[in-house]
């Protein structure tokens, strides 16, 4: 009977993502064996940002061009978005496999971002697709002023190195669905 | 004081109270000695010893007893002679139907809570029963008046949620006591004495990624035969001490933060101290799970007393060991209740300590049980301020005397020297998904129709839609287009060929199913009603959609902006009543302000007064009324600070 204001907001963010999404993200509602479809939990994947993002530099005659690489390339990370009756004046929570690996992700999965926070940064007119660009960027930028596992977040303070080759492990991981 | 027109329709009312709490032992009141002689009331709760103070129909010998039945009987000693009839019951009980609230000329509410709400409200539409919903938050409440087709209904515009806390406060940088209270409350407490599948995010650490949650939690278990006190120490060092130097180990952290101090109980309580713990008072010993309590074995009296850091630790330990002492079978699904003094005192103390290490204030029990709690301290006379202007809309209701409804809203400070704000009724909200005109009704064989039978026959054939989307609650059971992935279009295929009945979320008599389309910006409910048998030559479809009028005057229909696309005709015309009332407004209404504690504003939008749209109407929950002008004779409701005017959920203290 209740959550019609949440089931309608989500209805239309269903039909907003049909009609249009960005390239190699998927979102979609639960379907369950029995082969109910719901629209509180949403399947979603993030592939990692390419490295590609390059920056050309014309300096005389001479053009640089530098690669940014990122080491998140490759993977296509699955994350859980529960939404509740109270979407949208709540944020829905979003959910990373348990245990993986950023600093700004929760032991148990859970991601630690301004925009899913009711406090800061979240308003309700933000979109799935607005969530879901922003965990991407996220997982390249990770915020060392709000560490949510000691673990990503040493390595990304201290070792460089480790963490990186960590971040490729893992989206070794989480190859293309297709 | 009535008139006799007034008087005769009092006298010929029937009228039902849901609630008979608070702001209900005052209405029933003002209904009896206003002349109503057949009142019938619902409350499922019993009589507590907190509601004493101002639920003045009940005294010290009744808690324990049916609120509906004693406030029945409390006013039949002044008023002998007229009927009450009470409900010791849940009012969502399938016994309170529709045909059961048609009885009544008029529903008067008194709830605590949204649920309960929401639920009458759809009943009152769906009997075309008139309501009258109230609400207190302290100094603050409000009346409205909802009349199907005529007012916006309970739900046109949504309600404020109450709030809640991001994660990463709670669990690393509290900066106020109620973040130490949720902490406790939420992470610590569940942990100890809750589910433990529950997600808990109470170990910020992790130190290799697969092993953790099964490491973590094992800090939090109890071992075998683990001594309570030596337990005790272990989870109090690790929370408030390690945890704590693992947060610290983040500098990055606290570069613009006070950096927290762990705490150990080796330096709060030595152990001799603990152990007097143990000892102390053994002979209050309570067999009654309920009256358990750490403060008592403590020999802490006062409630209100603010404990220091080490008393805090002493309550802390008493409340773990007589959790584990004397509720043990409880432990594993206990959930937090403001009304279990040793949850309350676990919490407090819990909180307390932690408050300690993050240099924030410590606060009393009475004080933390408020804030775990959520609790608005009720004040009794809104309460009856509120139950008279019911009285006063109800009487309007009874003889249809439309033009003069109001929603009053009673302020906690005055504003233009009134406490109470009238303002006009506002329209219903055109997209209401509860309200909104004309839900259609199919009648249709659901054991015997197919899925594809509704999308081809009335999904698209009568509604015109061409990419719909069918949903049941928050289930979708078909879309279609280019778009979507084959093992959803195979699931789809699937859910065609079955008959309503058998889809994965069944389809009945009562369902009510949401139809959307991709591309046409119109949804519509429809009310499903089954029936068996379908003329064949008059019904050659088998099912028989009605209600639904092809839009004919398109500048009307803004919401519905595609209605009139392709829908092949009309099926049975029937003008809605919604359309044809409207209450505009009058000029000389001289409101500026909306106070916004209780309604939630923001989607004023549809609201019809003009000028409420150059009203202040303030974005926050906050009331940020004032005036500076009035109120210099001292009045006594200016000088109250209650200080919180947020959320229509807040519960009055119990």
């Amino acid at each position: 009977m209740s959550g019609g204001i949440a089931r309608g907001r989500l209805a239309e963010e269903r039909k907003a993502w049909r009609k249009n999404h960005p390239h190699g993200f998927v979102a979609r509602p639960e379907t369950l064996p029995d082969g109910s479809v719901n629209l509180m939990v949403w399947h979603c994947t993030i592939p990692g940002k390419a490295g590609v993002s390059s920056l050309v530099l014309l300096l005389g005659h001479v053009t640089f061009v530098i690669l940014s690489q990122t080491d998140w390339e490759g993977g296509n990370y699955p994350i859980t978005i529960n939404f509740t009756e109270d979407y949208p004046s709540k944020p829905p929570k979003c959910k990373f496999p348990q245990g993986f690996f950023h600093p700004n992700v929760y032991p148990s999965g859970t991601v630690c971002l301004s925009i899913l926070n009711e406090d800061s940064g979240w308003r309700p007119a933000i979109t799935v697709k607005q969530i879901l660009v922003g965990i991407q960027d996220l997982l390249n930028q990770p915020n060392p002023a709000d560490p949510a596992q000691t673990d990503g977040y040493h390595l990304f303070i201290q070792d460089t190195e480790e963490y990186n080759r960590r971040v490729r492990q893992q989206a070794k991981q989480y190859p293309p669905l297709v | 004081m009535a008139s006799e027109q007034q008087l005769s329709a009092i006298k010929g009312a029937k009228v039902l109270m849901v609630g008979a709490g608070g702001i209900g032992c005052e209405l029933l009141k003002t209904l009896a000695l206003s002349g109503f002689q057949d009142i019938h009331i619902i409350d499922m709760d019993t009589i507590e010893v907190s509601n004493l103070n101002r639920q003045f129909l009940f005294r010290k010998s009744h808690v324990g007893q049916s609120k509906a039945k004693v406030a029945r009987d409390a006013v039949l000693r002044f008023r002998p002679h007229i009927s009450i009839t009470p409900y010791h019951a849940n009012v969502k009980d399938s016994d309170f139907n529709v045909d059961f609230f048609k009885q009544f000329n008029v529903v008067l509410n008194g709830l605590d809570n949204l649920d309960a709400r929401r639920h009458v409200n759809r009943l009152c539409l769906a009997g075309g029963v008139p309501l009258i919903e109230s609400g207190t938050t302290g100094f603050l409440g409000q009346v409205t008046v909802h009349i199907k087709g005529k007012t916006e209904c309970y739900e046109c515009q949504p309600k404020p949620a109450p709030k809640s806390y991001p994660v990463c406060t709670i669990t690393s940088t509290p900066s106020k006591f109620v973040h130490c209270i949720v902490w406790a409350k939420d992470l610590l407490f569940a942990k100890l004495f809750g589910d433990k599948n529950q997600d808990n995010d109470l170990n910020v650490r992790s130190s290799d990624a697969t092993s953790s949650s099964e490491h973590a939690e094992d800090v939090f278990e109890r071992k075998k035969d683990e001594d309570i006190e030596q337990y005790g120490r272990r989870i109090y060092d690790h929370v408030f001490g390690y945890n704590i130097e693992v947060a610290l180990s983040n500098e990055e952290t606290w570069k613009n933060r006070a950096r927290p101090k762990p705490l150990y109980i080796r330096d709060v309580l030595p152990i001799e101290l603990i152990q007097q713990n143990g000892n102390a008072d053994k002979s209050f010993v309570a067999d009654d799970s309920s009256s358990v309590s750490a403060m008592a074995s403590l020999g802490l009296k006062n409630p209100q007393d603010i404990w220091s850091l080490r008393e805090n630790s002493r309550v802390f330990f008493e409340a773990l060991r007589l959790f584990f002492v004397k509720r043990e079978k409880e432990i594993g699904n206990l959930s937090f209740d403001k009304d279990d003094q040793l949850a309350v005192e676990f919490v407090t103390a819990a909180a307390n300590i932690r408050a300690a290490s993050f240099g924030i204030p410590l606060h009393s029990l009475f004080e933390a049980k408020g804030i775990a709690g959520n609790i608005v301290h009720a004040v009794a006379t809104t309460n009856a301020i509120i139950a008279g202007l019911i009285v006063i809309e109800a009487i309007k209701v009874l003889q249809n005397d439309a033009n003069n409804y109001r929603m009053t809203y009673c302020l906690e400070h005055p504003s233009r020297k009134m406490l109470l704000m009238p303002v006009e009724p506002f329209e219903p909200n055109k997209s209401c998904y509860v309200c909104s005109e004309t839900p259609l009704l199919l009648e249709v064989n659901t054991s015997r129709s197919k899925l594809r039978d509704f999308i081809e026959k009335i999904v698209k054939a009568k509604l015109g839609m061409s990419f719909p989307l069918v949903m049941h609650g928050p289930d979708l059971l078909y879309e279609v287009g280019d778009d979507l992935e084959e093992d959803m279009v195979a699931n789809y295929e699937a859910n065609l060929e079955k008959v309503l009945s058998e889809l994965p979320s069944p389809v009945s008599g009562g369902t009510i199913l949401t139809v959307e389309d991709l591309q046409q910006d119109l949804s519509c409910n429809i009310n499903i009603k089954h029936r068996e048998d379908f003329d064949e030559e008059k019904e050659p479809d088998g099912m028989v959609l009605s209600g639904w009028t092809k839009e004919k005057d398109k500048t009307t229909s803004t919401e519905n902006g595609a209605s009139t696309s392709n829908a092949s005709e009309a099926v049975s015309l029937e003008t809605n009543a919604s359309e044809a009332v409207s209450l505009e407004t009058k000029e000389d209404s001289d409101i500026e302000i909306v106070p916004t504690g209780i309604e939630s504003v923001d989607t004023g939008k549809k609201r019809k007064l003009p000028e409420m749209s150059d009203a202040t109407i303030p974005d926050s929950s906050k009331n940020e009324l004032h005036e500076i002008d009035d109120d210099d004779d001292g009045d006594d409701l200016f000088m109250l600070d209650d200080g919180n005017s947020d959320g229509s959920k807040k519960k009055r203290l119990q």
